[in-house]
């Protein structure tokens, strides 16, 4: 069951890219995150949902409005604090020739460690369970440039686990893989909802997939933003003129 | 992380023993070979008068002790170029270093020194050049550094480099087309390069500059490891990319403007080192990478001087030709291993 307490809240949020067009790419975005939530992110192509994730992770500023992390405003934390609250995976992970995967889970460490990038048991004891919450213990040595996609994207997932954090943003975690290794990796996330109560939001493209496995559905349409549960989705998307009518009813004779 | 580090000791162990052994050989052979008693007796007695001890201190120890730097440094260099810019082609002077050396030895030698270089004063010829190039290097840096702050993609800084580059060669082309022979001649022996005539003070100077760029260098290595996984990811663990990329900047100046400073533009070791030790290490940690680039950076250059000395005979080679002939088959057998991987 999942923690109600918002840890991360959009308030009226607009979003866009900074020096570009004036109007904001998307406007009036209001929603929260709790602990233990698994929110699908769903829209059209280039209406913006990559960008409301960079926003939402500090990596570009809004252009309206205001995101609350953990009862303070977004813009007054300092990048390396967000980091401790925020982990993310970009799209495509980028595959590093003769790269360790413990070594690649372990880049999530960075907040943690020295100047030297010097673990301890504690880094390493997060590594491991990182590595075992993503069934890729017997892969922690292999060249991570090696792994399939599916692999690789669950190497992704387990370097945000090692970092730690309540929340975790996922840039299209499915795009690109076949369709078992999308069902393992959305099935994935949800149990990390529940078993390490992470509240996690990924956008996709897969609503299929979304709709039976999230608790949220964040729709940005392009009548506005709307945040639904699945079943409230479904009948979003039905003509209210749209009615059920037996076969046979249908008024031929 | 450091159980990764101590299964690599015995790699290092060899790269040392390796580079001693090659690092002797510079000492002992050369037009005229030194036996080992001989060289160990001068090498202990630095004060003695005797032929060994002069030939060692004032010209083969200099010599070998600037191509072991130079190696190391631009190995270091270039892996750091490399993984910043996320292109295997990078090298030390990606961000036009070279070429803002090779105007500032342009404007001097073909520009202002015809007074000098006529009246014969090489010492002064020496560091007016160890000077100009380094006014060159450095300045380049400064564009590039400054320009850093408004790009905020590294694929623009690194056009802006190669632009850069080529500004600085057409200027040289200019300069070269209208200058006398003479000077001509003598920007052309720098452009070869050459570990001669680094002694004394100006080794000190350059021994300083490149420890300081090598120990940033390690400094970067927590960064460097993480711009591994792409700038996107970088950022989102609260790396400041002006922050890290103002750091390999002045690493690389350090480095790539103190070498091509002191010895000329010296080329290919600093592309071919860092993907020969990717390829030995089999690893991309620059935990891991940095200290073997060094090793096998000085390793691999030394070999090149040693090689350009032609032991055993009068003539020495340009040591420009020597690191390409060494380079280039690395390179060629990378690609080569690549594609058998695709």
């Amino acid at each position: 069951m999942s923690d109600m307490t918002p840890i991360m809240e959009l308030q009226q949020l607009s979003i866009g890219y900074a020096g570009g067009k004036k109007e904001p790419l998307f406007s009036n975005i209001s929603a929260q995150i709790s602990k233990g939530m698994l929110i699908a992110l769903f829209g059209r192509n280039g209406i913006g949902k990559s960008t409301l994730l960079r926003t939402m992770a500090r990596l570009q500023p809004p252009t309206g409005g205001t995101a609350i992390l953990l009862g303070r405003e977004l813009p007054k934390w300092t990048p390396a604090q967000v980091a401790r609250q925020i982990a993310f995976v970009p799209s495509h992970p980028i595959r590093t020739p003769r790269l360790s995967v413990a070594d690649m889970v372990g880049a999530g460490r960075y907040g943690f460690t020295n100047w030297m990038g010097a673990q301890q048991q504690s880094d390493r004891e997060a590594i491991a369970r990182a590595l075992e919450a993503t069934s890729l213990t017997p892969l922690a040595h292999r060249d991570s440039s090696t792994l399939s996609d599916g692999e690789l994207q669950r190497a992704s997932i387990a370097r945000s686990l090692a970092q730690e954090t309540p929340l975790i943003f996922l840039d299209e975690p499915t795009a690109f893989l076949d369709l078992g290794n999308k069902y393992k990796t959305v099935y994935l996330l949800k149990e990390l909802t529940q078993t390490a109560q992470k509240g996690i939001l990924f956008t996709t493209h897969d609503l299929t997939l979304a709709l039976q496995v999230c608790d949220t559905i964040w729709h940005m349409a392009d009548d506005g933003f709307h945040a639904l549960s699945p079943a409230q989705f479904i009948q979003s998307q039905c003509h209210p003129e749209w009615h059920i009518v037996p076969r046979g009813a249908s008024g031929a004779h | 992380m450091s159980q990764t580090i101590r299964s690599y000791r015995p790699h290092y162990i060899l790269l040392t023993i390796l580079l001693a052994l090659i690092f002797m050989a510079e000492l002992v052979f050369g037009s005229v070979s030194i036996p080992i008693s001989q060289l160990i007796h001068a090498l202990l007695h630095p004060q003695d008068a005797d032929f060994a001890a002069k030939i060692l201190w004032s010209f083969r120890l200099p010599r070998a002790t600037t191509a072991l730097l130079a190696g190391a440094a631009l190995s270091v260099c270039g892996v750091q170029m490399q993984t910043l810019f996320r292109n295997p082609l990078a090298d030390p002077y990606v961000l036009g270093i070279s070429s803002g050396a090779g105007l500032g030895v342009a404007f001097f030698v073909m520009g202002f020194s015809a007074g000098v270089f006529s009246a014969g004063i090489s010492w002064i010829m020496n560091l007016g050049i160890a000077a100009a190039a380094w006014a060159g290097a450095l300045t380049v840096s400064f564009v590039v550094t400054a320009a850093a702050k408004r790009l905020s993609s590294t694929m623009s800084l690194l056009i802006l480099g190669i632009m850069i580059g080529s500004v600085g060669h057409a200027l040289i082309t200019m300069l070269q087309y209208v200058s006398s022979a003479s000077a001509l001649k003598m920007y052309v022996l720098w452009t070869l390069g050459s570990f001669n005539g680094v002694t004394g003070a100006s080794l000190i100077i350059m021994a300083t500059l490149i420890v300081a760029g090598i120990l940033l260098s390690v400094y970067n290595i927590k960064d460097l490891n993480i711009l591994l996984m792409g700038e996107v990811y970088a950022k989102s663990l609260g790396i400041q990319m002006n922050s890290i990329r103002r750091r390999i900047f002045i690493s690389t100046a350090l480095l790539a403007g103190s070498v091509t400073a002191f010895c000329g533009p010296i080329g290919f070791i600093g592309i071919a080192v860092p993907h020969l030790a990717r390829m030995i290490f089999k690893n991309a940690n620059h935990k891991i990478l940095i200290p073997a680039c060094a090793l096998l950076g000085a390793t691999m250059m030394l070999l090149a001087d040693f090689a350009s000395q032609l032991p055993g005979t009068q003539q020495v080679l340009p040591i420009n030709t020597v690191a390409e002939l060494l380079g280039i088959p690395v390179i060629i057998l990378i690609i080569i291993q690549n594609r058998s991987h695709e």
